[in-house]
């Protein structure tokens, strides 16, 4: 069964279309790359999966079910939105505790969190005295709080270092090869080519392509990612998937 | 329910902005109650006597321990959109309509627990400045009840319309300015605009006034009970409306 599924998705903002008729579905184990132009709709996208905006038209479901009905959501899926959701006065460690107590998620999670994320001796530090890859990181650290078996993570790797980047591209990889599902979206096409196994490549809210990173290239001939990103998205390209996109499965 | 109203109060104890206007109220509460008593005496003005204490415990905690906990929730509710952390409250609870029971439940605590110890704070000080004048402490006449039970009450729904009120603007410069204008500006004018000077008892600093310090002789202010009911009604309308409009709304994530 998909952990995530997108089904004919539409969202609106008076005369805007900000995402349309958008269908994909994703399955456990793999790394997936969510890619677009800015505008794209990417963000909406993982708004709307998230609940954090309301559909026009259409779902987007985890294992099934609307992220509003889920119960226990952190534990069934891992968010990273935006660094910037931490008040500047709080602790790192503060911070997730806040963000585990609905979940009745236990401190010694949150120290683990922290260790892993790289942040265990700044977690007593305030937030907002962090770098912008510290930040990046405690979101990171919010979105395992659960150990969710799906996580969605908007451009994960903004603000980290080099060695940062390395490090995110080792630890989504152990989490796709533990069987979880892992939903990336991101402008480094050159650091995504490195980590994906599938694209979701969207333009204008639509579906441009959908499948394995390997499958998509090789069809278009494309050298690289970029390549193949640059061509799909140009003014010129043909629409790739006229209205009403169908759900795909990517594995 | 127990463990978002925990979380709640977790972020009230991690924000300094908003704690320290609680201290300060206490600490007021303490200061008044001096000030009150320093310049008096037996044979003095304001004349001193076992009577005295029950306006002691009602003036001094009352007003300010309202202020500080309306403000605190502003601070706390608008602030959560101002600086985002929104996301990770509803990532935690996507029920919008729990999230905001509990918001409305941890400011009506707060607003019990710190008006209570302003009234313990209160009697304390009064005990002692009262003894120190060789007034007689009175403890079981009729006031000292009411004086302890409405302070806590009132601050109770003064938590509940700071919570509405930042959920319902948002903003908290915009929720701290209205609140400042409603009560130094627009409570005042509202019965010369209306041409009805009857309708200032319902409105809400009136309301308060009432509470804390009893019905007027002139009867242009409602009895103690009505008063609260009064009180209850807008902390219900802010709150509801609030809770309607976080319940619809969108949350903010990026600004691309």
């Amino acid at each position: 069964m998909s952990t995530i599924a997108v089904e004919a998705l539409t969202k609106r903002y008076g005369t805007v279309t900000a995402v349309s008729d958008l269908s994909f579905e994703l399955a456990p184990g793999r790394i997936t790359g969510f890619l677009g132009p800015n505008g794209a709709g990417k963000s909406t996208t993982i708004r709307l999966l998230l609940g954090l905006a309301a559909p026009t038209s259409g779902r987007a479901t985890i294992n099934g079910r609307p992220y509003r009905e889920l119960r226990d959501p952190l534990r069934r899926i891992g968010a990273l939105t935006c660094p910037d959701v931490f008040h500047p006065g709080r602790s790192g460690r503060t911070a997730l505790r806040i963000a585990a107590r609905p979940a009745r998620i236990p401190g010694q999670r949150v120290e683990e969190v922290l260790e892993l994320v790289g942040l265990g001796g700044a977690a007593h530090r305030r937030a907002g005295g962090y770098s912008q890859g510290m930040r990046q990181r405690l979101a990171l650290a919010a979105a395992l709080l659960g150990d969710p078996e799906t996580l969605v993570l908007d451009e994960p790797a903004n603000g980290l270092d080099p060695e940062g980047v390395h490090w995110l591209r080792g630890l989504l990889r152990g989490l796709a090869d533990q069987g979880r599902t892992v939903f990336v979206s991101s402008h480094l096409l050159a650091e995504l080519a490195q980590t994906v196994d599938d694209v979701v490549l969207i333009n204008h809210g639509r579906l441009v392509a959908a499948g394995p990173m390997g499958d998509l290239l090789g069809r278009a001939g494309a050298a690289s990612l970029k390549s193949f990103f640059l061509d799909a998205t140009s003014p010129d390209a043909p629409p790739a998937h006229p209205a009403p996109t169908r759900a795909r499965s990517l594995s | 329910m127990r463990s978002l109203v925990s979380a709640e109060l977790l972020k009230l104890r991690s924000t300094r902005s908003a704690w320290i206007p609680l201290a300060a109220a206490l600490a007021l509460a303490v200061v008044a109650v001096l000030a009150s008593t320093t310049a008096a005496g037996p044979d003095a003005t304001p004349h001193l006597s076992p009577a005295t204490l029950p306006g002691l415990l009602r003036g001094s905690g009352g007003q300010f321990v309202d202020g500080a906990v309306l403000l605190c929730w502003i601070v706390l509710s608008a602030g959560e959109f101002r600086h985002r952390t929104a996301v990770t409250t509803f990532l935690a609870e996507p029920n919008r309509l729990r999230v905001v029971s509990a918001k409305l439940i941890a400011a009506a605590l707060t607003g019990a627990a710190v008006g209570l110890l302003a009234e313990a704070l209160s009697a304390a000080t009064s005990a002692a400045a009262l003894s120190a004048h060789h007034v007689p402490l009175a403890w079981s006449q009729p006031g000292v009840l009411g004086a302890v039970t409405a302070v806590p009450l009132l601050a109770a729904l003064f938590g509940m319309l700071g919570a509405g009120l930042g959920l319902l603007l948002r903003h908290t410069a915009a929720a701290l300015g209205l609140a400042l204008m409603w009560v130094f500006v627009i409570e005042g004018i509202i019965p010369a605009l209306t041409h009805e000077p009857g309708i200032i008892r319902w409105l809400p600093e009136a309301a308060a006034n009432a509470v804390l310090h009893g019905a007027s002789p002139a009867a242009t202010t409602l009895s103690a009970g009505a008063a609260l009911a009064v009180l209850a009604g807008y902390a219900a309308v802010l709150a509801g409306a609030g809770a309607a409009l976080t319940v619809r709304r969108e949350i903010g994530t990026t600004t691309g």
